[in-house]
């Protein structure tokens, strides 16, 4: 357990041990004094420990480690392991291109106004679906939207890499028509392979140096 | 504590609700899943609200006290 959520924890488990007091032991709220410590314990502490610890939460929610908890998702999870500088997740992760602690959710959040609320909602859904609903085989899970090259470029746009690139330039259109989402870098044949699972049996992986 | 028995009850109810929420709420931080979350904020969100409530309706229903 990380040390920030230690704290928080010991800092949750005072409130409760104080609150617990208070209860049994009724005549500690008796007074002014008692009844500002009530208030402290009753009402301001928990609001505090409630909105950090939904923080913590709501941080957490953001790993690759949390992502790749459910069963259904852990063939997405080795995809980041294959040893082939074409696929595109595995050069991501591999090259750490995105935070690799935070890898499925740099790419697969909305870079936009509310972007991050609307995958979490869609993360609820799939929470759902998970455990009261029949979840998909892996292979036949679909992404909710065609993938927007807004979140491609949200790290390339102005890299020299994706700017002076030589495929990029080849013709004086391709680039514009990129930035503009008229065509799409993952299904317009350039950088399409993304979590190719239907050959992960036969894929070579790359041994992490752990 | 408090002069009525009726707000006393209430008190004691929202310190039991806060009590668990945060226990639930602890609980849910040691683990990092799904389900976690989804309890930290359905169970534990829920039992501390209602906690919150509670208190307030328990502090507003109780008469002025002279110290």
């Amino acid at each position: 357990m990380p040390q920030a959520t230690g704290l928080i924890v010991c800092l949750v488990l005072f409130n409760a041990v104080v609150i617990a007091a208070m209860v049994a032991r009724p005549d500690l709220t008796a007074g002014r004094g008692g009844k500002i410590l009530a208030f402290i314990a009753m009402f301001c502490l928990p609001i505090f420990c409630g909105l950090l610890g939904f923080s913590r939460e709501m941080g957490r929610s953001k790993t690759t480690a949390f992502c790749l908890s459910c069963h259904t998702m852990q063939d997405y999870g080795k995809s980041l392991l294959v040893d082939d500088p074409t696929h595109l997740p595995a050069s991501h992760f591999q090259n750490r291109r995105v935070p690799t602690d935070e890898a499925c959710y740099s790419c697969h959040t909305q870079y936009a106004m509310f972007g991050g609320l609307k995958v979490k909602l869609y993360g609820l859904k799939h929470v759902f679906i998970y455990y009261l609903g029949t979840p998909p085989a892996p292979e036949n899970i679909k992404l909710y939207e065609p993938y927007s090259n807004r979140e491609c470029l949200h790290c390339h746009l102005g890299a020299r890499s994706f700017e002076e690139g030589v495929v990029h330039n080849a013709d004086p259109a391709t680039l514009p028509a990129i930035k503009a989402n008229q065509l799409s870098c993952l299904s317009s044949g350039c950088h399409d392979s993304a979590h190719d699972l239907a050959h992960l049996k036969e894929a070579k992986y790359w041994k992490r140096g752990t | 504590m408090l002069s009525t028995s009726g707000s006393e009850k209430r008190l004691r109810f929202a310190g039991i609700c806060l009590a668990a929420g945060l226990l639930i709420e602890a609980l849910c931080l040691m683990w990092a899943t799904p389900i976690a979350f989804i309890v930290f904020v359905a169970i534990g969100g829920l039992l501390i609200f209602i906690g919150l409530v509670l208190y307030l309706h328990s502090q507003g229903s109780s008469p002025v006290a002279s110290d």
